[in-house]
Parts: C-alpha cells; structure tokens; sequence
C-alpha cells in the first residue's frame, strides 16, 4: 500500500519539527496553548485532479496526477515577533523544498518522477497577547502520482 | 450635591484589589504605585488555529500617578513590575470618572518586558 498523500502529510510534520528552535509541531491541531509557541501546524490539504474533464475510455484504475495544497501555519509570540517569523519562514521553504526524502522518495521531483513541489506564498497576522503575536499561513502545492491500484 | 468618586469607589477599590508595584520612566528613579491587576485571557485566531494565551493590564490611579510625577505622556514605554513579573506599558486607556478623567483609573496594557 502506498498512499503518497498521507507520506507527504506525515515528512512535513518531521520536516518542520526539525526547524531550528521550533518547540512543537502537530497536525491539523486547531487550538493551541501559548507554552508551546514557536509552533507548526501542518493542515491536511485539498487534493484535486484533472480528472473531471478527461471522459476517455482509459481505464478508471489507471495512474493519474494530482495535486494537493497543504496549508501550514508558523505561529510564534515575542518581542521581535516579525524577525522570528522571517527567520522560521526561511527555514520552512528551505527545508521542504530541499528535503531529499520529500523531493527523491515520496513526490519523486525533478530526475526521479514527474512529481513536483512548489511554494505558493504566505500571509501573516499580527496581535497582542503577552508579547506580540504572529502567526505566518504558507501553502505549499505538490504534485504526485495517484495510483489506485497501490492504493 | 456632587459626589466624589475617588473616595467613594476608586479609593476603596484599589484599597482591597490593588497590588503594589513599580513604575519606572526612563532613568527617572523608580516609583512605587498600587495597581489592580487585570491580566485576563485573550486568543489569536488564524484560519483553522486558535492560539491561548493572556492579556496583561493593571489599572492605576491617575491622581496617584499624577502626584508622583508621572504625566500621560510618561505612561508609554514605562516599566512596570507587579506580582512577581516585569512588564513594558505598550498602550494606554483612560477609564474615566463622573468627577473627569483625570479623578479616574487608566489602564496600561502590558507586553512582557525583554
């Protein structure tokens, strides 16, 4: 069984625990307590195919590409809140898009596959609380195979 | 006939709830003051996320600050030290009083100090 979709999920949440000075990292977490701030949380992303327009006779168990957009969000409170999230935002698209297990093994980029991964860009929010808070929202897109007979 | 809320409220008040604590502005020599601590919980919402965490403040008596020199525009970028933890004054709210804003409480909003 292989299901590329939850490989992905699972290394970034490696991937982004490893981030230097990060003190936690979950998945799909939805409330969260300040002790644990610089934090990463990884939000399962919607997938979709082209599928919906290609009405051949192929057959329907045959391989095809899709594409997913997880969402991660880097929270963190200090004083210098923003030079922080500059600082964990460099080490998040350094980290996922150089990753070798992410890249080489699981999406297959580049020389290994037909797979991709690509930075869309980040928003941020800003707010008080016992320092200043922010928070960074990156999404990420990758592409990979569907193979419903590895499925 | 006109009451006076100083005596009434506010004295009594920060008489049973307040704390002592220090103000410090600039290099000016520190101050010691009574505040109400009004530290309360506050949360950051992002997309899915919800952060926790508090909202420090302490209510001081403007005509206490005043008679230990301690202007409006001295409240801003202040130290301030309080049951056991040490705050920078980020902002101010005054809160008022029927005898004028400057018989009533104002409000300091705190950021942990670095």
């Amino acid at each position: 069984m292989t299901d590329v979709r939850e490989d992905i999920l699972a290394r970034l949440l490696v991937i982004v625990g490893s981030i230097p000075n990060m003190r936690s990292a979950q998945r799909n977490s939805v409330d969260f307590p300040e002790d644990l701030l610089p934090a990463a949380i990884i939000y399962d992303g919607d997938e979709e195919s082209r599928d919906g327009t290609d009405l051949s006779m192929h057959p329907s168990n045959r391989p095809s590409m899709v594409h997913m957009t997880p969402e991660i969000i880097i929270a963190e409170q200090a004083n210098e809140v923003g030079s922080d999230l500059t600082t964990l935002r460099r080490e998040l698209v350094k980290s996922i898009l150089t990753d070798t297990q992410l890249n080489e093994q699981i999406v297959k980029t580049g020389r290994f596959g037909n797979g991709a991964i690509r930075y869309l860009g980040c928003q941020t929010d800003v707010g008080w609380m016992r320092s200043m808070y922010g928070a960074l929202r990156a999404q990420f897109l990758f592409k990979y195979a569907l193979q419903p007979d590895q499925l | 006939m006109s009451h006076d809320f100083g005596t009434l409220l506010f004295d009594p008040a920060h008489a049973i709830l307040g704390v002592p604590a220090t103000l410090t502005v600039g290099t000016n020599p520190a101050v010691q003051i009574t505040v109400i601590d009004h530290t309360r919980p506050t949360s950051q919402t992002t997309s899915s996320l919800e952060v926790r965490g508090v909202a420090p403040g302490a209510f001081a008596r403007i005509p206490e600050l005043t008679a230990k020199g301690i202007e409006r525009s001295n409240y801003d970028g202040a130290s301030l030290s309080f049951n056991g933890r040490n705050w920078t004054v980020y902002s101010h709210e005054i809160r008022g009083s029927p005898n004028g804003e400057d018989q009533g409480d104002v409000r300091f909003l705190l950021k942990a100090a670095p």
